[in-house]
């Protein structure tokens, strides 16, 4: 707020800070006095705690956690030799990479191209396409292992980054190798890292992205040197990897945002440090640089090599534009499509629900169920299969030239269909369709009968179509517009009852701009005047270029909106409020013979604890705030400042990769909870180092140049950390071993034994022995 | 927000600068003129009387002339040829149902909270409506429905909210000429004016909402001199406000979450306060409870307290409550049921979770899953509730001729489906939306069926004989049963979860495995009960507890007002999203198009919607911008100014935007109406940003401020007369009214 200012309004002034006025202002000043707060005297520590927080030591524990990690994630990796989950999709994806057929998928492109490569270097050749869950990998020769080592690599490496990003930000090494142990024996880690799947390059990278931002920190006063510049620009890197792993990464890109906002936002106050607007900018224009333009160009740069690698007519053309499929070698549009003539007889086919525009000699009934009246006129109906009856040609209302270009079918022009069998013209007019009252009946008219002329003539439109633009069949996606009343051509999947033989409805809708009016032309089945054969001659076509930009922003639209419409309910997917306390989990996979199964599910201590520690901090936070409010000070300022600061940034990224999945309502599963379980470890460990000790390790930032030179202070957490961290990890390790049968999937469980695995009557294992009693029959 | 205990006062005109020491005293709303915000002590009140020339005392009051001219302006506008159409116009087909309910007295069920119906089928009483008129949709009013003094009582509401705006703007200090625009754009917005001429309960949500803002203000100024009769005359009307518009619609949450946030921060204020006693302190947190929540719930239990006493009567309503409630409406049937449940009786059964419905089934199948006839969860009185019960297949077929058998705790029953013969049934499928739950369907005939049709009855307790221990046959209306699955032990269930519209947006029912004997959507009960050999048995009326009432009936409306969500297989024409509200992209047709009817549309004055909007990013952008020079040290206003700017600002941009962001979140289907009292808070911001920028610069020239003025004024004023048409309904054909259609997507015209 305006704080306590004297000037008068109109005055334009700095101020110059007035000392012992601001009680706020003087908080940020307090570490000078750090000092006079901790009296420490190194020689009364305690010996092995000392030896842990040597450079050796910290070593040695990191690397025993690594091992671990290896060794857990790798363990039987090729159980099961079946397809699990979403291996389905990753794995499949993977293998059009190596077929370099175009496929489309709502992720962006990075995580799959790993595995893509990864299936390369293992000589997989693409053939087997994952398509069902259960397949096997050993008949169909799949080198599963390799892939599968990938994420298991990548989920191993987690575990030192964690633990470095907690000692990074000061922590003791007890504490660090605390926070990592959580995820190191975490049972839902460990699944989700050792099957083809896009979360384990995610959280790597994520976690990646935390400790470069950490180590840029660091450095704040050394702001613009070659170290800064370089944990700049890696943090953006790794936040591009993240960002182009999956569509998630883009809360990471989000929470390091807030962060950078903040830190700008302490740059700017000119009550800090006093600088100069300059000095903000250079600032603002570096972060510019590495948060923004270095992991677009990166984002952008997977997606280059993406419709590099993908140059064959896949399963994915389907979702795209005429143009971009055309881009692609051997793709129908590219080979099939020609250029429509008048007179050309066509069969039209509509784009979402692959229906033929048909009629046929019946007539609508002139009563329907519900009263309402119809025309009576001819019936127009979608009909799946190819049939005479699905006939039209194409007559124009203008005057052609003989011969020449003149005679083609163009963007924007009024045209007349003619339906071959009943020589009668389409038309719609101001009645309601049989199923829809809000929509227009469409029928047909007498070839010879002029009178209704004017309510036979359509525009043919181009979705986004330029004058003069020739129809294309195939390639060609237009809408047809009625003249007189402005409603679109179109169909939905709903069928006509028994006296249209259920075929699909036709009719008029009033929204004609909307995606599911889109119809093409199939197929030129006759042509006036000239030789068809000599016309569908086509010469060896060449896939045609687009822009690469023009790719991109089409494909990213698509991502987006086939995201948000990944709506439809699943057994397994849970509502985020379940997720931290573990109230449910996903079944992988299973195998009956053998009773083997896979169920997701986190550890259930580490879980728990987690979600306690992030209550104790919200608590601590709290009752710390009340507390100033009523000028109590109970918690030393530095230690406060760690809190916010530290675990504060880990709360951040907790809370930004956790609240938006309340907004969504595609499908969600417990799985999308793994970054935020990740970042709630870090937060756990900071709270367990507040609990056990108020001190902490200061300074952590690298002294600058110009930085006062101030007393060196150690967490002092004595005996106790190292013990209670041992005690929390064999704790956590036993409890992972009692899940690990439902994360490894082997060996099979008994019945009794599912059920003693089973600790919330929420968890859906299978194989479970019935409680109840049998039937009595 | 209540940081400006000295709010500045600023006074262009200087034309009212002397305090009036009169209308202190006179007036129930001190008026304090832009100057005395604080309590003026009521010093001698008839002393000048004598000496004050009628003049003087124009000059002295001219706020409250203005004022008054502004409620007389407004009368003329929402009376003005409010009888006009009459045809049943838009959703008048339902208030004014739900008023005939009333005057009828029997129970009906609806999503809004009572009271605003309670307030039109007061309007029909005063007004001489006998409630014998269906208010069918487009329907022409006949002769005994006093249609026109109704929308005239209502609309009276809606007349009060120019003047309370008028005050408001007084209250938050802005400066005459703001207040001006404020009352004006109140006045003259078409989309406030024509949805106060009609019989809905929007006028006055509007107006309870207006007039709780007003009385926030009025509350806010008298922060000084807390605990006196003037802070607890506003707190408490506060609360009462409070109370009025969340029983009127569930809307009214928001602008009691906006009294709740500026309470939070005035006690956080307080909080800090280290010189305040802790006495006092307490006193005034009480004082929050007690008004601000206290009160205004038990404003809400009462109008759902009369609600009941007044509709005792059995009506079309009566499914949506447990079956003991509707026991004791009159006019049903219940006494003449038989007691005791026997083999051969026909019942129906009702589900005791809270909101639960009647087991339902119908000839449509699931689309899915096993492709059987659905089983539903029904909130009304159908035919296709009804079933019988009946032996297993094993056992010989009931004998209507044999001995009477009746139904025990732990029996095995099998349950037909009257209408189509089928027998309840479940089997190993998963659910339709509850996937881990079994599916339960109808399956079979009178004489094909298998062992998943049997049905274990297991009696939880009776709520006259007690528990399970005294219940030996099972009793209509109080025992409580569950139905258990013999073969998968699961039991059927029935919740919130709706189907889609393959279901018709019914309950789906399942069968659940996990047994757990507390979990009330497992309870049925036996509600209707039919059996010639058995004598009817009066059962004795139960009295319902008004409290679980409430609440079930609560949690009933919350259920259907989620279910409104919008079917994406069916195009609504009148629905909008909330983006197209702010920059009035869209309109609606509230009643038929055809050339000789009265249309009227429901839409905004551009000007001020427009304005609005615009004013809502330049108030945030301003924000920022001040913001972003305070930390660099840079101050443009003094403490007053901005705490002012703030206080305002914060009401203002806070309001609106918890009356809009919540309607982006919920799924439900949402019309250009709920903008309606979002616009409110618009229009404050607009009327704020100008008075910042223009009406109190101390740089502009009086001539600018002015001429400033008169423009926003006359635009406001030239397009609520250019669209006047849209409220006060247009006659003939629509082509011929040129010129309305000033953005394409509006669809005043005929393509």
């Amino acid at each position: 707020m305006a704080g306590k200012s004297q000037q008068t309004p109109r005055l334009r002034q700095r101020q110059v800070p007035a000392a012992a006025t601001n009680v706020e202002y003087d908080r940020l000043r307090q570490d000078d006095h750090v000092a006079d707060i901790f009296h420490q005297n190194p020689n009364t520590r305690h010996p092995i705690e000392k030896l842990l927080e040597t450079r050796k030591a910290s070593m040695i524990v990191v690397a025993v956690l690594t091992a671990l990690a290896f060794a857990l994630r790798f363990y039987k990796i090729n159980q099961p030799d079946q397809v699990v989950f979403d291996e389905v999709h990753f794995g499949k994806f993977a293998a059009y990479y190596i077929s370099r057929e175009y496929y489309f998928d709502v992720h962006p492109p990075f995580a799959k191209l790993l595995f893509g490569l990864a299936g390369w270097f293992v000589g997989f050749d693409g053939k087997f396409l994952f398509e069902n869950i259960g397949d096997s990998y050993i008949e169909n020769h799949v080198p599963y292992v390799g892939m599968r080592a990938l994420p298991a690599i990548l989920g191993s490496l987690t575990i030192p980054v964690v633990y470095a990003i907690m000692k990074e930000s000061g922590y003791s090494t007890a504490i660090s190798a605390f926070s990592a142990a959580i995820i190191l024996f975490d049972n839902a880690h460990i699944a989700q890292s050792r099957l083809i799947l896009l979360d384990a390059t995610f959280i790597f990278f994520m976690a990646l992205t935390m400790y470069s931002y950490v180590r840029f920190q660091k450095l704040r006063y050394w702001a613009f040197s070659t170290e800064w510049w370089t944990w700049l620009t890696l943090t953006g890197v790794f936040m591009a990897c993240v960002w182009g792993s999956k569509v998630n990464g883009v809360l990471t890109v989000a929470a390091v945002g807030i962060a950078v906002l903040i830190d700008l936002w302490d740059i700017l106050d000119v009550r800090k440090d006093g600088h100069t607007m300059e000095h903000f900018w250079r600032h603002f224009t570096a972060r510019a640089i590495g948060f923004i333009l270095v992991p677009f160009i990166i984002y952008l740069s997977f997606f280059y090599v993406h419709f590099a690698v993908l140059i064959k007519s896949g399963p994915g053309d389907n979702f795209m534009s005429p143009a971009f499929q055309e881009t692609l070698a051997g793709n129908e549009m590219l080979l099939n499509s020609q250029e429509i003539k008048y007179y050309d007889t066509v069969t039209i086919r509509h784009k979402d629900t692959k229906v033929f525009l048909h009629s046929h000699i019946e007539r609508y009934p002139l009563k329907y169920e519900d009263g309402r009246i119809s025309s009576q006129g001819q019936q127009v109906t979608g009909y799946g299969h190819n049939d005479t009856n699905n006939n039209w040609q194409i007559i124009p209302t203008k005057a052609l030239p003989e011969t020449g270009r003149g005679r083609f079918v163009r963007h924007g022009d009024l045209i007349q269909l003619l339906h071959i069998n009943t020589q009668s013209h389409l038309l719609t007019h101001d009645v309601a369709s049989p199923l829809m009252p809000t929509n227009q009946e469409f029928t047909t008219h007498p070839k010879d009968d002029r009178t209704r002329y004017n309510d036979t003539l359509f525009y043919i439109n181009i979705n986004d179509g330029h004058d003069g633009e020739v129809i294309k069949s195939k390639a060609g996606h237009f809408r047809l517009i009625h003249a007189p009343t402005k409603v679109a051509l179109w169909t939905h999947t709903k069928q006509l009852p028994d006296w249209a033989f259920k075929q699909q409805e036709i009719n008029g809708n009033k929204a004609a701009n909307d995606k599911t009016t889109t119809w093409f032309v199939e197929d030129v089945i006759a042509t006036e005047g000239e030789d068809f054969a000599n016309r569908t001659q086509a010469e060896a076509k060449q896939p045609k270029h687009m822009n690469f930009f023009k790719k991109f922003g089409e494909l990213q639209l698509l991502m987006l909106q086939h995201n948000a419409g990944l709506t439809a309910s699943h057994p397994y997917a849970s509502g985020p409020i379940n997720w931290p306390f573990l109230l449910s989990g996903i079944s992988f996979w299973t195998e009956s013979d053998t009773q083997k199964q896979i169920y997701l599910i986190g550890n259930v201590v580490g879980w728990w604890t987690c979600i306690i520690a992030l209550s104790i901090y919200v608590g601590i936070l709290g009752a710390d705030l009340l507390a100033r409010r009523r000028g109590l000070d109970p918690i030393p300022d530095p230690v406060r400042n760690r809190l916010w600061n530290s675990a504060g940034f880990f709360t951040l990224f907790w809370g930004v990769h956790y609240a938006p999945f309340f907004l969504m309502s595609r499908q969600l599963f417990i799985h999308h909870y793994l970054p935020s379980h990740l970042a709630s470890a870090m937060v756990a460990g900071a709270v367990l180092s507040f609990i056990l000790s108020e001190t902490v390790n200061y300074p952590i930032s690298v002294w600058g140049p110009t930085t006062r030179a101030r007393p060196k202070l150690y967490a002092d957490l004595g005996i106790k950390a190292p013990i209670i961290v041992a005690g929390f990890s064999v704790a956590l390790g036993v409890v992972m071993l009692y899940f690990a049968p439902l994360t490894y999937g082997t060996p099979g469980l008994t019945g009794e034994q599912v059920n003693a695995r089973r600790l919330l009557s929420t968890w859906t294992l299978h194989f479970a022995a019935k409680v109840t009693a049998e039937v009595a029959l | 927000m209540s940081e400006s205990k000295g709010v500045r006062r600023r006074n262009p005109r200087g034309a009212v600068s002397s305090p009036s020491v009169l209308d202190a005293a006179v007036d129930p709303k001190p008026d304090d003129g832009g100057k005395g915000i604080d309590d003026k002590p009521l010093q001698g009140a008839g002393k000048g009387l004598a000496g004050i020339t009628p003049a003087n005392f124009l000059l002295q009051n001219l706020d409250h002339v203005a004022g008054l001219v502004y409620t007389l302006l407004s009368f003329w506008t929402r009376f003005y040829k409010i009888g006009h159409s009459e045809h049943v116009v838009w959703d008048e087909a339902h208030f004014g149902k739900f008023a005939s309910h009333y005057l009828k007295r029997e129970f009906y069920f609806d999503v809004h909270p009572p009271l605003g119906k309670m307030l039109v089928a007061l309007a029909g009483y005063l007004a001489g409506y006998d409630g014998s008129f269906e208010f069918k949709s487009g329907e022409v009013y006949t002769e005994d429905v006093p249609f026109t003094a109704m929308r005239m009582i209502l609309a009276t509401f809606g007349v009060a909210m120019v003047p309370v705006g008028w005050y408001t703007a007084i209250e938050l200090g802005m400066s005459r000429w703001a207040c001006h625009l404020v009352a004006l754009m109140v006045l003259l917005d078409v989309g406030w004016l024509c949805i106060s001429r009609f019989i809905l309960l929007d006028s006055m949500l509007l107006f309870f909402i207006v007039f709780t803002v007003f009385c926030l203000t009025k509350f806010n100024n008298k922060q000084s001199r807390p605990f006196s009769i003037g802070w607890w005359y506003w707190l408490t009307l506060t609360g009462l406000g409070i109370g009025c518009v969340t029983s009127v619609k569930m809307v009214g949450m928001f602008v009691t979450a906006l009294v709740g946030l500026y309470t939070v921060e005035d006690l956080w204020e307080k909080f800090g306060d280290l010189k305040m006693p802790v006495r006092e302190q307490i006193k005034h947190w009480t004082a929050r409870v007690v008004c601000l929540i206290i009160l205004p719930f038990l404003v809400f239990m009462a109008s759902f307290k009369i609600h009941f006493i007044i509709l005792n009567e059995s009506g079309p309503g009566d499914s949506q409550m447990s079956s003991l409630f509707q026991a004791n409406l009159q006019g049903n049937d219940f006494a003449q049921n038989p007691l005791e449940i026997a083999y051969g009786s026909r019942i129906t059964v009702k589900n005791m979770g809270l909101g639960g419905g009647l087991l339902h089934s119908h000839p449509h199948v699931y689309p899915g899953g096993s492709g059987q006839q659905q089983i539903t969860c029904y909130h009304h009185k159908d035919s296709n509730n009804e079933w019988e019960i009946l032996t297993r297949w094993d056992e010989p077929p009931y004998d209507p001729e044999g001995p009477i058998r009746f139904v025990h705790n732990n029996d095995i029953v099998r349950l037909a489906h009257i209408m189509t013969t089928r027998n309840l049934h479940s089997h190993l499928v998963p659910g339709p939306i509850t996937k881990l739950n079994h599916e339960v369907s109808c399956y079979g005939n009178t004489t094909i069926g298998d062992i998943h049709d049997y049905w274990q009855v297991e009696v939880v307790d009776d709520l006259v004989r007690g528990s399970r221990a005294n219940v030996d046959r099972v009793h209509a209306l109080t025992t409580r049963l569950r139905f258990r699955h013999q073969v998968l032990g699961c039991y059927l269930r029935a919740d919130s979860t709706m189907l889609p519209q393959w279901g018709w947006k019914q309950a789906e029912v399942t069968c659940t495995p996990q047994n757990n004997p507390n979990d009330p959507h497992t309870y049925w009960n036996v509600e209707s009960h039919w059996n010639d050999r058995l004598p009817p048995a009066d059962i004795k009326h139960l009295k319902t507890s008004f409290l679980r009432d409430f609440w079930h009936l609560n949690v009933a409306m919350m259920n259907s007002n989620n279910a409104l969500i919008p079917d994406p297989d069916k195009e609504d024409i009148l629905a909008s999203t909330p983006f197209d509200w702010p920059f009035l992209h869209l309109g609606l047709r509230m009643c038929g198009w055809g050339d000789t009817q009265t249309k009227y549309y429901l839409m905004g004055n551009p000007i001020v919607w427009w304005g609005g909007a615009m004013s809502l990013i330049v108030g945030l952008g301003t924000f920022g911008v001040y913001l972003l020079r305070m930390q660099r040290k840079y101050f443009v206003m003094n403490d007053h100014d901005w705490n002012h700017f703030l206080y305002v600002g914060k009401v203002a941009f806070i309001g609106w935007c918890l009356h809009y962001v919540p309607f982006i979140i919920m799924g439900r289907v949402t019309y250009v109406h709920h903008y309606l009292p979002t616009l409110y808070f618009a229009v404050l911001m607009f009327a704020h940003m100008l008075d910042h920028f223009v009406f109190s610069s101390r740089q502009l020239a009086p001539l600018v401020k002015q001429i400033t003025f008169g423009i926003c004024a006359s635009a406001v004023i030239g397009t609520f007369w250019w669209f006047k048409g849209v409220a006060f309904g247009i006659d003939g054909p629509i082509g011929e009214h040129k010129g309305l259609a000033w953005r394409k997507t509006w669809n005043i015209y005929n393509l």
